[in-house]
């Protein structure tokens, strides 16, 4: 239900989006003209003609909200022209501007992140293609008050010389059509945001290095042509060298530097932890250092490119998708770009929607993509195949918690894949972390903490909104021994894994709360708070002995001095020795936990202690 | 045990001496043999509480308690009672007494320069102790030379040895003039019954018409002990009725006609939910009511103009007292108590001088002359 309400609102949010080459805010201007799909097909047209266009038609989205929403209304469609000449007037920075929030740019810490973000994606998705390890370094400076330079490296395969352009300084549309694979969370567009961010608040372009390991590095400065839209490289010089991978430095205003939970330090920190097979360095500006080192020396399968399906299909997608068909019919269409749609699903469609199915797709309009992806959704789809979904893995995940937090105990699930919506395959990995590193530091104190994925990208933002966070707070800790939760050193870790992430907004921060998904990450976590229960059990056990056995101690002196006056027999020195040494038999602390199986009468004795002492409170 | 304490020996001190003594020895047998040291106690909570048909009092059941040193919920307050039981044996020996709260204060000290905590701290934490040894030892706490408050007088043909402080006197209790003889904290040990010419006990609510009885010589005329608790009777003055009722004295009960006064009387009855511990050792079930009752209101009609309202409390308490069912089983008191439900009416017992001072004796020789009694 709730993924219906959001996917009209907000196209752009559960699309998976790719990379920086996608440009997430392309359907929504499709959506907004979507009344004409001759406008669409000359905006596509002058996408054509002028390599930049497609852009332009990013640009004049915030502006084309109003007037779309006056054309939806009359029914009326834009003219081209009109569009176009929009583009003219409203640069890809204004865009930017106003699309800031959408682009993860909202608020001083969190734009740093997302710079952060951006870049350390980039080199991860890079490195996991090209087949290497990645040893990535952030450094942040701090040049004056709320300005930093961001310098990322990586050892990635580079970007040729041809192509850094387009990689970072380039809004490019298009090349989502056929990339629909497991991504990493993508917040906006990418390294272009970030350039165009950094152009924005400081004026400076950013500087580039990169090599291929052949012998020849490339540097730069790149900056983004607000009117063409084109990328600008100047002082580029190109010299021999071993070195390999890219480098990129940028200056930033604007933003501010925090260790909260929303910070850079936090957001590397999960990214290492969800990346085992990544080596992060972070330089704070504070010049302190910190490493994530690597726990797993295997690059992770690269996942397979699929069809989408109609389940996960939104409307914007599909109306993108439609337009740059080049099929003749919406049947063939359908057929075509989706995986599971038969000739006799077909037929099931044409009963349920009034859509002329034998139209060009090209002419498909919003309200009709819409109505189809209704209908998608009463179709009794054949699942689509679960071999696309690449989790982290439980190995990986428990070097990386072994690696990073240190905890005392840790637990991994390995579950198979779950669907939602009636079909959308997907996995829930969670772990759960006990002492050492584990929870969050607030001062002297401990928190629990839970870090949220995304196809093992972090989820900072938007907690209290996500999916997840809602399975986890609904466990009832208590019967897991962990009843004050929040004020324990735990670690709850949810890995959501899926081609189509059912995210909750534009900004890729939280998994919408759908039945399906949440009870799968509860059903998760209680797996391992099982485990750890049996552990923290144990712990506090021990440590409610201790303070036991310290209890009667206190009281042993008198009652030695007292009873031999009683009776008027035995020393008070031999019966204290003889108490004390009865106490410390009775509450003797488990070293190690670990023991504990071999104990079971032991625990007895303990558990109907613990009834006793149950009862005499109950009696007071 | 209810039967066993149907006894009238009293132990001596060194025989209690002994009881604590042994109490400890058996703790000590404990801790040698690698045991943690406990005793048994009898649980005193109202669950614990039962209406003895038989015998016709309120005694404790049968659940037990162990209550053990090497427990978290407890070892504060084993450590405790052996300090208080040590510290009673103490005063056996001495021959010395004190009260409750005497005791507290020789046992607040520091448990130790290093431990911020005292033995004792408050008087709350040592009362309910007393009374676990009490009920493990099978004795009265006046056993163990602890002093409750005196309270209740005593007038009539009746002589006692009091040996005390070293000292031994008699008292004659028909030459205690206006004052009568108060009822000491403890009447079994060091005391005794010289001589009881009495044909009843006479046990009177109210110290004022005590004072009107006595000037009037009644317990001379009439030839009877007369008893004031002062309210609800104390230990001493509960156990003192039992002991003459022991003496096949038949005990006779003159109250304010009110849930309160009727309530002192079914305490020294058949006893009270705290005391129940000590049973028949101060329940006199033998014990009949003479007034004044709702009945007498309409016999006496002058006192229909003396009734006054019934407080919320009295109703509610009358209430609470049907619901007893040792009180529900006796028609005659479940017609009384239905009658201030009824009417919201009650009466004191000083009403009876309302049309002369002399009234109250001669109300209470004919009740008592024709046997009005309720049960």
């Amino acid at each position: 239900m709730a993924d219906k309400k959001s996917e009209k609102k907000t196209p752009v949010k559960s699309a998976p989006a790719s990379a920086q080459k996608t440009l997430a805010d392309v359907p929504e201007i499709l959506e907004k003209n979507a009344p004409s799909a001759k406008e669409a097909k000359a905006a596509k047209e002058d996408a054509k003609s002028i390599p930049a266009a497609s852009q332009k038609t990013l640009s004049e989205v915030p502006e084309m909200k109003e007037m779309s929403a006056a054309a939806a209304a009359k029914k009326e469609p834009v003219h081209a022209d009109r569009i176009f000449q929009k583009f003219q007037e409203h640069s890809v920075a204004e865009f930017f501007k106003k699309n800031r929030q959408m682009l993860g740019f909202s608020g001083k810490t969190r734009s740093l992140t997302t710079i952060v973000h951006e870049y350390v994606c980039n080199s991860l998705d890079a490195c996991e293609e090209a087949g290497i390890l990645p040893d990535i370094t952030i450094e942040i400076r701090e040049l004056s008050e709320e300005h930093y330079s961001v310098k990322s490296i990586d050892n990635g395969p580079g970007i040729p010389k041809k192509h850094i352009g387009k990689a970072l300084g380039m809004m490019l549309a298009g090349t989502k059509f056929n990339r629909y694979c497991q991504q990493r969370g993508q917040q906006g567009i990418g390294a272009t945001g970030v350039t165009m961010f950094a152009q924005l608040t400081t004026g400076k372009p950013i500087h580039f290095k990169t090599g291929t390991g052949k012998g020849q590095i490339y540097t730069g400065e790149l900056s983004i042509d607000v009117r063409s839209n084109n990328p600008l490289i100047t002082n580029d010089i190109e010299f021999s060298g071993e070195f390999r991978g890219l480098e990129v430095e940028a200056e930033f205003a604007e933003v501010k530097y925090d260790k909260s939970s929303y910070g850079v330090s936090e957001y590397l920190k999960r990214t290492a932890l969800a990346n085992p097979h990544a080596q992060i360095t972070f330089i704070a500006p504070d010049a302190e250092s910190v490493t994530f080192q690597r726990s797993v020396m295997e690059v992770p399968k690269k996942p397979q490119e699929v069809l989408p399906h109609p389940l996960g299909i939104q409307t914007g997608d599909l109306v993108e998708f439609a337009h740059h068909s080049d099929q003749r019919k919406i049947t063939s269409f359908l057929q075509a770009a989706f995986t599971r749609v038969s000739p006799a699903k077909i037929d099931e469609l044409r009963l349920l929607v009034g859509v002329d199915l034998d139209k060009n797709p090209q002419e498909m309009t919003w309200p009709e993509a819409e109505e189809l992806v209704k209908a998608f959704q009463k179709v009794k789809w054949i699942s689509p195949a679960t071999d696309s979904i690449i989790p982290i893995g439980k190995a990986q995940i428990e070097a990386s918690l072994k690696n990073i937090l240190e905890p005392e105990f840790f637990a991994v699930t390995e579950r198979k894949p779950k669907l939602y919506r009636g079909g959308i395959p997907f996995v829930v990995e969670a772990a759960i972390a006990y002492g050492g590193g584990s929870g969050k530091r607030i001062g002297d104190g401990v928190q629990g903490d839970i870090v949220r994925y995304a196809n093992r990208a972090p989820l900072l933002f938007d907690a209290g909104g996500c999916g997840i966070t809602e399975a986890v707070k609904s466990i009832e800790w208590r019967r897991y021994d962990m009843k004050n939760f929040d004020e324990m050193p735990v670690t709850i870790f949810v890995n959501f894994v899926s081609v189509y992430v059912p995210y909750t907004g534009a900004g890729k921060q939280a998994i919408s709360n759908e039945e399906d998904v949440v009870i799968e990450i509860k059903n998760a976590v209680m797996e391992v708070a099982r485990l750890a229960q049996r552990y923290i059990h144990g712990v506090f056990r021990n440590k409610d002995k201790a303070t036991r056995r310290q209890a009667i101690m206190r009281y042993v002196t008198q009652l030695a001095k007292d009873l031999p006056e009683l009776a008027e027999e035995g020393k008070s020195k031999q019966l204290e020795e003889k108490l004390i040494k009865l106490i410390e038999e009775k509450y003797q602390v488990d070293d190690a936990l670990d023991e504990e199986e071999n104990g079971t009468s032991d625990d007895k004795g303990n558990e109907k202690d613990d009834d006793e002492g149950k009862e005499e409170k109950e009696e007071e | 045990m209810a039967e066993k304490k149907e006894k009238t020996k009293i132990d001596s001190s060194a025989e209690i001496a002994d009881k604590l003594t042994n109490l400890g020895e058996a703790m000590i047998k404990e801790i040698n043999a690698n045991q943690s040291p406990s005793f048994e106690t009898r649980l005193r909570g109202r669950g614990n509480v039962i209406y003895d048909e038989a015998i016709g009092c309120l005694r404790l059941g049968e659940k037990n308690e162990t209550r053990t040193f090497v427990n978290v919920g407890q070892a504060k307050k084993f450590m405790q009672t052996v300090a208080v039981a040590n510290k009673c044996k103490k005063f056996l020996k001495e021959g010395a007494h004190t009260s409750i709260r005497g005791l507290f204060y020789q046992l607040k000290f520091s448990l130790g320069e290093d431990l911020d905590e005292e033995l004792f701290s408050e008087q709350s934490e040592s009362n309910p102790l007393i009374e676990d040894l009490e009920v493990t030892l099978d004795v009265k706490r006046e056993d163990l030379n602890l002093n409750t408050d005196r309270k209740g007088v005593v007038a009539g043909p009746m002589t006692l040895k009091d040996k005390f402080g070293g000292g031994e006197v008699e008292i004659d209790c028909t030459k205690q003039g206006r004052s009568g003889w108060m009822i000491p904290s403890d009447v079994d040990n060091g005391m005794e019954f010289k001589s009881v010419d009495a044909d009843y006990v006479l046990v009177v609510e109210k110290d004022a018409i005590w004072q009107r009885l006595n000037e009037e010589r009644y317990w001379e005329k009439e030839n009877c002990i007369l008893i004031t608790p002062k309210g609800q009777a104390s230990r001493g003055c509960r156990r003192l009725i039992r002991r003459l009722a022991n003496k096949k004295l038949p005990i006779i009960t003159f109250c304010d006609c009110d849930a309160w006064g009727w309530y002192i009387y079914w305490a020294i009855k058949t006893g009270s939910m705290n005391l129940a511990y000590l049973a028949n050792d101060i329940s006199t079930p033998e014990a009949r009511f003479v007034g004044v009752t709702m009945s007498d209101i309409k016999k006496y009609d002058f006192l229909e103009k003396l009734t006054i309202k019934a407080k919320d409390i009295d109703v509610k308490r009358a209430q609470e007292m049907l619901d007893y069912p040792w009180i529900s089983r006796h028609k005659d008191w479940t017609r009384e108590l239905k009658m201030v439900l009824d009417t919201k009416k009650k009466i004191e017992q000083d009403a009876l001088q309302g049309p002369r001072l002399s009234f109250v004796g001669e109300y209470l020789r004919e009740k008592i002359g024709k046997k009005e009694f309720l049960s």
